[in-house]
């Protein structure tokens, strides 16, 4: 009998192992599947330009995941944040092209102008954040349908808001002449801008993992997640880490919204809208609360964009849904989050 | 001598049975007829082709914002794909007459024969996908499957004609062509029969939806909103009432939205897709008052109301203030005011205006109770 379990067990092992890393396998390869109808050049490109949609889902989306995970609140306004975000990066940089810095003057120049878009960006969505946070959101805790509601209704305010200060029509933003044009790896186009993206992304990410797994605060925050009255109980002012949280996820999202209109190079005062859209699915598909998952949910969701996007152009969006749908009926709760 | 129920039947009966000997008697009863005969006589006596505008528009709406209540309000199910249900009938319609040709009068129970099967299998299928997931997932999805549904219409132009929308005739005596003189102040034409049709449809929409939420389902869905496990405890099979209140409000939604199409006589993405309906048909419930049928005309109305006359006080605004810039454009911008609503409303009547009422009367009768 003994010596029969023995002899069983890790054959069953090996079976589970082999199962587990065919998924790992599959789920790596399906990336690869679209080159059967893409030749090998235009693959790459489309690569590249997925990763860099994915790392500029995920500013937004990694904001509304933890903001989501800790508070338990499911902001609809934070496509709003993204959109102002996206409007003070183009001010700015409007602004210091009269200073001669974005469409002409040197490297330093062009950094220069990003980053102090990127800062004043961060600053403003913060600030917005907190505004919000403290007169609305604070009122609607633990109640799910009114903060559905009243965060619409802020996104709706916001928007407004911005039609008013910039008008309501398209208008095109400045790219900054370091990061105009792209380079050539062997016959692979690389927008110049789209590596700055990716490097940015990448940043914030491990920024983020850093940050989560490695402070203090981030085992508040962690710990908030799992269980809010516990920390409150260990003498934390959950107030404060509410306020604090809510403010970096719209700064993010701020970030988030520059970024992705040097990249457009255009903008309008619905942005923040399509962008809200996209975030919800990447946090649907990663799973709510964690950023691990959001992160790969926002990969995915710009590489499936990109490559269907090349070869059918109006299913584009529809792949990201079908994606959701078939994440929901094998995992509910999404790819990295818990039961 | 009003006989009283007899002792040994339940409270519910009880209470039927004394709403049912009462029916005839209550204020609220002269309001429905006079309301009724409201709608009835108005484009008659009233030549204002605004007005009656207004009016067909609340109608229809109502029965949206009806049918929306049944699913929010009374099954607690926060859904975003309510305005997608909506521009499914309009289009169904839109796109009927268009494909074939020259309107023929079986046209409108054909959309409504594409339009039905096809909302109740979407709702079907959104509900088996989302509602067993938790309920701040179903709104995502949604949302998101709403959106979805927004950019198929702009994109899919071989169908839907996209961003240039569809206009189109409506056949017999719905067409505008069709005239037969005059009755009272009003031309008797294809505009009077279309109104006259969308206000049976719509009434018979809006009672079938009272009755609903009075029946024994309704009761069922009122006890899984208060609060789902003890209604599963009772021996309920909370989710198939879901699903049945989801197929049912969604089915309701996409016959209004046939009935929008009608008024108008064109369709594009943004007026019956987009996301901007879903905020409008939000923001009359919230109005209205959730869970409160009435509330829903409440809403509908005012809303409407407010977006036909706004513009007027928006060009008095830039009249009275010429040169300051800022004005015009916070005049132009009314959308903003509605959010602005919204988070009033959301934060001060989170009952709306028919549930603040009726707390308001509730209190009265308690405190006069107690002066006794």
């Amino acid at each position: 009998m003994d010596s029969e379990i023995a002899l069983a067990e890790p054959e069953t092992r090996f079976a589970l192992d082999a199962k587990k890393w065919a998924f790992r396998i599959g789920s790596v390869g399906i990336w690869v599947l679209p080159i059967i109808w893409i030749d090998v050049t235009t693959y790459l490109v489309l690569t590249v330009a997925g990763v860099t949609m994915g790392m500029l889902l995920f500013l937004t989306a990694s904001g509304l995941t933890l903001i989501f995970g800790l508070m338990d609140v499911l902001n609809l306004a934070h496509g709003a944040f993204f959109a102002w975000g996206a409007y003070v990066g183009f001010s700015i940089l409007n602004a210091l092209n009269a200073l001669g810095w974005v469409e002409t003057g040197t490297l330093g120049q062009s950094a220069g102008s990003v980053l102090l878009a990127l800062v004043v960006a961060l600053a403003v969505g913060a600030m917005l954040g907190i505004a919000l946070e403290r007169i609305i959101i604070r009122q609607v805790y633990g109640d799910h349908l009114k903060q559905i509601l009243i965060t619409m209704g802020a996104s709706l305010v916001m928007a407004e808001i911005i039609k008013i200060f910039w008008g309501p029509n398209d208008e095109v933003v400045l790219v900054p002449l370091a990061f105009q044009g792209s380079y050539d790896v062997m016959d692979v186009i690389v927008n110049k801008f789209r590596v700055v993206a990716i490097f940015i992304g990448g940043a914030v990410f491990l920024g983020i993992q850093l940050v989560l797994r490695k402070t203090k605060l981030g085992i508040i925050v962690r710990a908030g997640v799992e269980n809010r009255e516990i920390v409150q109980a260990m003498g934390y002012n959950i107030n404060l880490i509410f306020t604090g949280v809510f403010a970096a996820g719209a700064a993010l999202a701020a970030v988030g919204g520059t970024m992705w209109s040097i990249f457009k190079e255009q903008i309008h005062p619905a942005m923040g809208e399509e962008n809200l859209i996209f975030a919800l699915i990447v946090v649907i598909i990663g799973g709510l609360g964690s950023v691990t998952g959001s992160f790969l949910g926002a990969i995915m969701v710009g590489l499936a964009f990109n490559y269907v996007a090349f070869l059918l152009p109006k299913l584009a969006l529809g792949v990201n849904i079908l994606i959701m749908a078939t994440i929901l009926l094998i995992r509910p709760w999404g790819l990295m989050g818990r039961e | 001598m009003r006989a009283m129920p007899k002792q040994d039947s339940t409270p519910v009966q009880r209470e039927r049975l004394l709403e049912r000997m009462t029916r005839f008697t209550r204020p609220s009863f002269f309001i429905q007829i006079g309301l009724l005969l409201a709608l009835i006589m108005g484009p008659l006596v009233l030549s204002s082709f605004r007005v009656m505008d207004v009016i067909a528009k609340i109608m229809v709406f109502t029965v949206v914002v009806a049918s929306y209540d049944l699913i929010l309000g009374y099954t607690g199910i926060i859904s975003f794909a309510h305005g997608m249900f909506f521009g499914l009938g309009a289009y169904s319609l839109a796109l009927v007459i268009h494909h074939s040709g020259s309107p023929q009068w079986y046209h409108p129970f054909l959309a409504l024969g594409v339009a039905l099967p096809l909302s109740i299998v979407l709702a079907l299928v959104i509900a088996f996908f989302s509602l067993r997931v938790k309920a701040i997932f179903f709104a995502m999805m949604t949302l998101a499957l709403a959106e979805f549904a927004h950019i198929l219409g702009i994109q899919w132009y071989d169908l839907t004609l996209a961003e240039d929308g569809v206009s189109f005739k409506l056949p017999g005596i719905l067409s505008v062509d069709w005239s037969a003189g005059r009755f009272l102040a009003a031309d008797v034409n294809g505009r009077l029969m279309t109104y006259y049709l969308i206000l049976i449809v719509s009434v018979a929409l809006f009672v079938g939806l009272l009755r609903f939420v009075r029946s024994p389902v309704g009761r069922v869905l009122k006890s899984i909103r208060e609060n789902e496990q003890r209604s599963t405890a009772l021996g309920f099979k909370t989710f198939k009432y879901q699903v049945f209140s989801t197929v049912f409000g969604s089915a309701t939604a996409s016959v209004a939205g046939i009935l929008f199409a009608m008024w108008l006589r064109y369709v594009n993405p943004e007026s019956v897709l987009g996301i901007s309906t879903m905020l409008y048909i939000l923001l009359m419930v919230i109005i209205g008052g959730l869970g409160t049928m009435y509330g829903s005309i409440i809403g509908a109305a005012f809303i409407k109301i407010t977006e036909t006359w706004l513009p007027d006080l928006q060009k008095l605004a830039v009249a009275l203030f010429p040169n300051v810039d800022m004005i015009h454009r916070l005049a132009e911008r009314w959308v903003l005011y509605f959010g602005i609503l919204f988070i009033l409303v959301v934060f001060f009547f989170p009952r709306g205006f028919v549930g603040k009422a009726r707390d308001m009367i509730t209190r009265r009768k308690m405190s006069s109770v107690e002066n006794d």
